[in-house]
């Protein structure tokens, strides 16, 4: 009897593990894109928990596009339009609250989000526990917010914006963020708020204007990577922050590069530190 | 080979036979698309699946699946507002138009013309061919939208397959009968050992109430089950009653709350206690049948609550094993649940004669405790030899209480 106990018990054991091994191998998918029918501008919200978040410019026949492997016990799918403003919202919201999910998932989820190279794009990102890499070379952009919670993300600008951009907004709070770039991005002004963590602001790039940089540090490093043929203008409120650039000379306050007044290409910054430190690093 | 290797070819096999791998292979056979026909209309206030808002997957996604796995019974009927739904292969040709939302299930849909509305496939491809337009959406659930050159007004949204155990439920033939009988086995233990937890619990703390129920149940058993009976038949209208009273005291309607939750607490403990009362009275039955044929052991209520639970729970093993059995599991189902309702009625007909085990009216003791004394137990044949008097033999002692 206890011959044939033992067998089916196991049988039993391992036919239920092999169960929540199957189980537990599930990420859905989930794809989404609307056609490109001569849209002049676009909005995008991306609201994305967890996961890898890839964004880029797409094929010129598509408005936008998604593709998402996901949890779907823990998270759904969102794709809303809005055809009257032009407004898409992409990502993944949590199942339970119906937000942007922040919890952790043993699942690798994937999301990339393509928009078109061909209509003026109005971008605003907000993602969680995310690790994200966005490359808006190639892109109309009008404008870009970034917000990152406890994330790694990184902006590049690989091709030159193919618009002027009116302002690019950077929230991080405990984040590592880099932007790399900031040269091709067109932007009249940059502005970052950082609450700890890792920051880097490249401003390579083929620059056509003068630009400006709004930061806010309050603890952790923000480093500023800039050519050395911008010249460079630094307004600094301090509160035991370290800030000593080599290749500025310190008026009061305010710094500027030894080139400032040939530079053909301005830099202005103004800059709020706590406890964090800055670093100007030149680019040649 | 020897026994232990077999043993183990076995329990392999088990596994194999067994595993949602191997139960979910007939699922791929099972992919070829049936014949395209029209699913009729349901009637007023039947299956309704509305196209109209494409953009939340998420919530559209559990009603797909009901859709898919009710088009496989008999007789499905199923309302798309504004639109159709079809079974099988589905196809616009180049120059006709259609008007409204299209829902099809199993199958593919191949557009060369104009629709006028959204597009939903369920477990099949969207293809848009050259020269076709879509005005509205299209969504292809467990496939793929193929872009051959059509265009699509609104969005192209593609969802993955149905989760697996949806899929399983949508075709009941998936599953392996072993797997099948496991989780019925798996679900009667379950069953079986709540309940003993709780029979325990009942003996430990309340034993006396527990053998009174018992005893109203072997003594007035065709009572207790007209008891139980008109109970089930009264419980609502009363509860009703109760609340409504409480409402037009106005006062009273403070106390609904506590009302309501008095009155479930209460016919769930006497429905339970009642159940066990039940199994209880089987348990002594059997038990003291089989120590009378000589067999060893020591009689007590832990011994009848395992033993009556044990008869009530071998009443579902026919429908454990032979479950996926067409006929004979619904049999099998049929019978099991008639005799359990039965029994259940029995029980708590016998909780509400004896108020919850309290009042011994019904239980048969015509014998006071308190008048079992040593004294009179040895002076009072139980058996042969009948005795002369009896103390209140000609008259009927009061209550026990």
């Amino acid at each position: 009897m206890r011959a044939l106990v033992v067998p089916g018990l196991l049988a039993v054991g391992m036919a239920t593990t092999g169960a929540g091994a199957l189980e537990g191998q599930s990420l859905k998918h989930y794809s989404t894109t609307r056609q490109f029918h001569g849209e002049v501008r676009l909005a995008a919200k991306i609201e994305f928990g967890g996961g890898t978040l890839n964004v880029g410019a797409g094929a010129p026949g598509s408005l936008y596009a998604m593709q998402l492997s996901y949890d779907a016990e823990r998270f759904q799918p969102v794709s809303r339009w809005e055809s009257g403003t032009s407004t898409v919202t992409l990502g993944l919201a949590s199942r339970d609250k119906g937000t942007v999910g922040v919890g952790g998932t043993k699942q690798d989820q994937v999301a990339d989000v393509q928009f078109s190279p061909q209509a003026d794009l109005n971008l605003s990102m907000a993602t969680g526990a995310a690790k994200s890499v966005v490359d808006l070379g190639g892109l109309r952009l009008s404008s870009l917010v970034v917000e990152t919670g406890a994330s790694q993300t990184e902006v590049r600008f690989s091709k030159r914006n193919a618009m002027r951009c009116t302002a690019a907004e950077f929230r991080a709070g405990v984040a590592e963020l880099t932007v790399v770039g900031l040269g091709n991005s067109l932007c009249d002004r940059v502005s970052f708020e950082g609450g700890m963590g890792s920051v880097v602001l490249d401003y390579s790039g083929a620059w056509t204007a003068d630009a400006k940089l709004e930061a806010t540090l309050a603890v952790g490093g923000l480093t500023l990577r800039i050519p050395r043929a911008v010249g460079v203008t630094i307004t600094t409120e301090q509160f035991l922050a370290s800030f000593q650039p080599a290749g500025f000379t310190r008026q009061g306050n305010r710094y500027t590069s030894s080139n400032n007044a040939t530079a053909a290409r301005h830099l202005d910054i103004a800059l709020t530190t706590s406890l964090g430190g800055v670093t100007v690093e030149w680019l040649d | 080979m020897c026994r232990g290797s077999r043993l183990l070819v076995a329990a392999g096999l088990l596994f194999l036979t067994g595993s949602p791998a191997f139960a979910a292979a007939p699922i791929r056979i099972q992919a070829a698309h049936p014949a395209p026909q029209a699913v009729p209309s349901a009637p007023e206030g039947g299956f309704t699946v509305s196209l109209r808002d494409l953009s939340n997957p998420a919530e559209l996604e559990p009603v797909l699946a009901r859709a898919l796995r009710e088009s496989k019974l008999p007789g499905f009927a199923l309302t798309v507002p504004g639109g159709t739904a079809r079974i099988g292969r589905f196809s616009i040709g180049a120059g006709e138009s259609q008007q409204g939302d299209v829902l099809v299930l199993n199958g593919n849909a191949d557009l060369y013309g104009r629709l006028s509305g959204n597009l939903v496939t369920v477990e099949g491809d969207i293809t848009l061919h050259p020269g076709s337009y879509v005005s509205g959406s299209v969504l292809a659930y467990g496939g793929q939208v193929h872009q051959a050159g059509g265009q699509v007004t609104g969005e192209i949204n593609t969802i993955g397959s149905l989760p697996a155990e949806e899929v399983a439920a949508a075709s009941p033939a998936a599953l392996s009968p072993l797997v099948q009988a496991l989780r019925n086995v798996a679900g009667l233990a379950g069953v079986f050992l709540t309940l003993l937890g709780i029979g325990f619990g009942l003996v430990l703390f309340g034993k006396p109430n527990l053998e009174i129920i018992s005893d109203t149940v072997s003594h007035t058993f065709g009572r207790s089950f007209a008891v139980g009976f008109l109970a089930q038949v009264l419980v609502v209208p009363t509860f009703g009653v109760l609340i409504l009273g409480l409402v037009l005291s106005v006062v009273g309607i403070l106390l609904i709350p506590f009302a309501v939750i008095a009155s479930v607490l209460l016919v769930l403990v006497a429905v339970l206690a009642g159940f066990l009362g039940v199994t209880h009275a089987l348990g002594e039955k059997y038990t003291r049948r089989q120590l009378a044929q000589g067999s060893l052991g020591s009689p007590n209520s832990y011994r009848y609550v395992v033993t009556g639970l044990a008869g009530m729970i071998l009443l579902w093993t026919g429908w454990a094993a032979f479950g996926w059995v067409p006929v004979l599991g619904w049999v099998a189902f049929g019978a099991a649940a008639v005799v359990t309702w039965l029994l259940l009625t029995v029980g708590l007909g016998a909780a509400l004669l004896s108020r919850l085990g309290l009042a011994g009216h019904f239980a048969g003791r015509f014998i006071p405790p308190e008048a079992l004394t040593d004294e009179y137990l040895w002076a009072t044949p139980q058996f042969g030899v009948p005795a002369a008097r009896r103390p209140g033999q000609h008259k009927t002692p009061p209550p026990v209480r």
